[in-house]
């Protein structure tokens, strides 16, 4: 092939050449620099991450100094008392936030696809997605104050009010996905449903969700990992004694610093990614 | 099998439907009168955005009528969910629930009418076997062919045994081959169930071939309703006979008028009788457009039969060749013959006369 070209070269440049350019234009490879802007990129993403995980093996009480091999910061860490308070109440938190704001986000997207166009539908959207666009710092001021009010009214100083925030703020995480996946969805696949004597509930329960399954786990684990990693608006709205995983990591941290806090990151990193992994498996058996 | 062909099935008075409110309300159907028989093959034929398909959705409940009343055997419909008319769809785009197998979608129906479980499977191994798709019955739809989900819509849209069958272009997504063997399928399947087929189509030789009745449509009225014969002989509007098949129209005057029939003189002078269309009674010395389909014309030396014209060229279709012609006075005018090997074609420029068949002239609205 090489030789031909190179043979027929001076004869074929009019017509091979020119699509040859046009095919190569638009390639963002052929860039200057592309190359090296995406192992920055990949490299700034993961170099910490990968640096916390080998640090919490370390067997000295340093994130410089490497001292061996050891699972002692991971013995530490199951040993605390306090570390397993705290991952327990984040682990709770996070379910249940998730699992009321993907309820809510589920009927909310239902509401905002499956009706009639209405007036103010758009202001209804924006609305659901507000704790997306005010900055959380706002919200948990405002929560701080909201919330206050309610415990010198009735005394109460229970789990509630973090359950409240996180849901607010996850329920557009959640919405996000599955009203996408609504909007995608073949709307004649419920007409077809509707016309096989399916009444609406049973038309829902048997194609609509089935189908809504994909976006509700996606919604779902999304607000999960969202509630997960809240700082800002928990560290406004906790009680005393109501401290989740993050605060907890930021208290421990203004002392010092042990490989403790790798073996917990490294954890919590391990556990998210089994839930992505599950996730994709999951959906892709689906088709 | 008793004869109920004769009693209404399906019974439309008065209907219409309008879309939006104020000014920006749009007329997709207005007042429509049908009666569709029982067991009949009905074709609802127009082009696109002439309402065929919102007449269908009306039928089948996905839209409600905004006035006039709808009834299928004898029972008012109008205001009804789709889930509560004895009618089922098969969609254009086939609409199979993706989640589902094969056999569990064409059980569906009969599982939300609550049936027994027995009943179900037994009613949906004959539905299988009478699309022939029982080798795929644990399928996922994405895992079979158009033509298979073709069958698939089909069978469960027929599994509950509806009164009527409503069909929204079901054929237009399939390629040349397969659609001309679902064409006799359906009619073999309309033929074995004895289910009123509703069909829509834009495709004005699928309704030649396939019905029993047409109503042809435009801008959502129903322009004319008639046996396939009668629409493509009898059309009463210039829409009708311009839509269905190639058409020759003539602009004539009436030179007397009778009942039914009229004598008109055609370009040349030439005298010839035309069949009138109900309705339409016009008087000596108006000016009317006649049709005349092209395989009624015939061609014969210059200066006989009743119109003088100049070929222009000659068109081969392999059965039939399509002669095109300039008529004296200059109208076009197309004229198709069978190739039986008799007749050398006529070369480009030469003169010639046409004769019409008896008969041939209709007189149309416009």
């Amino acid at each position: 092939m090489a030789e031909a070209t190179g043979r027929y070269a001076p004869a074929d440049r009019t017509t091979v050449a020119k699509p040859r350019r046009r095919a190569r234009n638009f390639d963002v490879r052929h860039l200057p620099g592309f190359g090296a802007v995406a192992i920055f990129t990949f490299f700034m993403l993961y170099a910490p991450i990968l640096i916390l995980v080998v640090f919490s093996f370390n067997a000295a009480p340093s994130q410089a100094q490497w001292g061996g091999f050891s699972l002692q910061w991971y013995e530490a860490a199951f040993n605390n008392r306090q570390v397993r308070e705290v991952s327990i109440r984040s682990l709770w938190l996070a379910l249940v936030a998730s699992g009321i704001a993907t309820t809510v986000a589920t009927l909310a997207a239902l509401g905002t696809t499956r009706v009639r166009r209405f007036p103010g539908q758009t202001m209804i959207y924006a609305l659901i997605n507000q704790p997306l666009m005010v900055p959380e710092i706002v919200t948990g001021v405002a929560l701080l104050i909201f919330f206050a009010a309610i415990k010198v009214q009735t005394g109460y100083t229970g789990m509630g009010y973090l359950v409240a925030a996180h849901t607010a703020f996850c329920i557009p995480f959640a919405y996000l996905p599955i009203r996408a996946r609504l909007e995608t969805m073949d709307i004649t696949l419920e007409r077809a449903a509707a016309d096989l004597y399916a009444s609406p509930f049973q038309a829902f329960r048997h194609v609509t969700l089935p189908l809504l399954v994909p976006g509700i786990v996606a919604g779902f684990m999304l607000g999960f990992v969202i509630s997960l990693d809240a700082v800002v608006i928990t560290e406004f709205v906790k009680s005393a004694g109501q401290d989740t995983l993050p605060t907890y990591m930021l208290g421990q941290l203004r002392r010092n610093i042990t490989p403790e806090m790798n073996a917990i990151a490294t954890l919590f990193l391990a556990l998210s990614l089994c839930i992505v992994t599950a996730f994709f498996l999951l959906t892709r058996k689906r088709g | 099998m008793k004869d109920t062909r004769n009693s209404p099935e399906i019974e439309i008075a008065g209907l219409s439907k309008v879309f939006g409110a104020g000014a920006s309300a749009f007329t997709a159907l207005s007042d429509i009168d049908l009666t569709i028989a029982q067991g009949e093959f009905f074709t609802l034929l127009g082009p696109s955005g002439c309402g065929k398909t919102t007449l269908l959705r009306v039928i089948a409940g996905f839209e409600q009528p905004s006035d006039g009343s709808l009834r299928i055997n004898a029972q008012e419909v109008a205001g009804k969910g789709p889930n509560a008319r004895p009618v089922n769809t098969v969609f254009q785009n086939y609409a199979l629930f993706p989640h589902m197998s094969v056999a569990q979608n064409i059980g569906f129906g009969l599982k939300m009418l609550g049936r027994a479980r027995s009943e179900i499977d037994a009613t949906v191994d004959e539905m299988l076997a009478l699309v022939q798709m029982a080798h795929l019955a644990d399928r996922k739809p994405a895992e079979i062919s158009g033509g298979q989900q073709q069958r698939v819509a089909l069978a469960r849209a027929l599994a509950p045994r509806p009164r009527v069958l409503l069909l929204d272009e079901p054929l237009s997504a399939l390629d040349l081959k397969l659609r001309k063997g679902m064409q006799s399928e359906l009619k073999r399947l309309q033929g074995e169930t004895g289910i009123t087929f509703v069909f829509v189509t834009h495709d004005q030789e699928e309704a030649l071939t396939m019905s029993d009745r047409i109503a042809v449509m435009s801008e959502g009225r129903i322009l004319q309703t008639g046996t396939p014969h009668e629409i493509y002989h009898r059309p009463r509007e210039r829409f009708v006979a311009d839509f269905i098949g190639d058409t020759n129209f003539l602009e004539v005057e009436v030179a007397e008028a009778d009942g039914a029939a009229a004598q008109v003189k055609l370009p040349g002078g030439a005298l010839h009788s035309a069949r009138l269309p109900g309705g339409l009674r016009p008087g000596a010395g108006a000016r009317v457009t006649v049709v005349i389909r092209p395989e009624q014309a015939q061609l014969v030396a210059p200066g006989q039969g009743v119109l003088a014209a100049t070929v222009e060229k000659s068109v081969f279709f392999g059965t039939d060749t399509h002669v095109h012609l300039h008529l004296e006075g200059g109208a076009p005018f197309i004229l198709r013959r069978q190739n039986t090997g008799a007749m050398p074609e006529p070369d480009p420029g030469s003169a010639v006369g046409l004769a019409l068949a008896e008969g041939a002239l209709q007189v149309v609205g416009d």
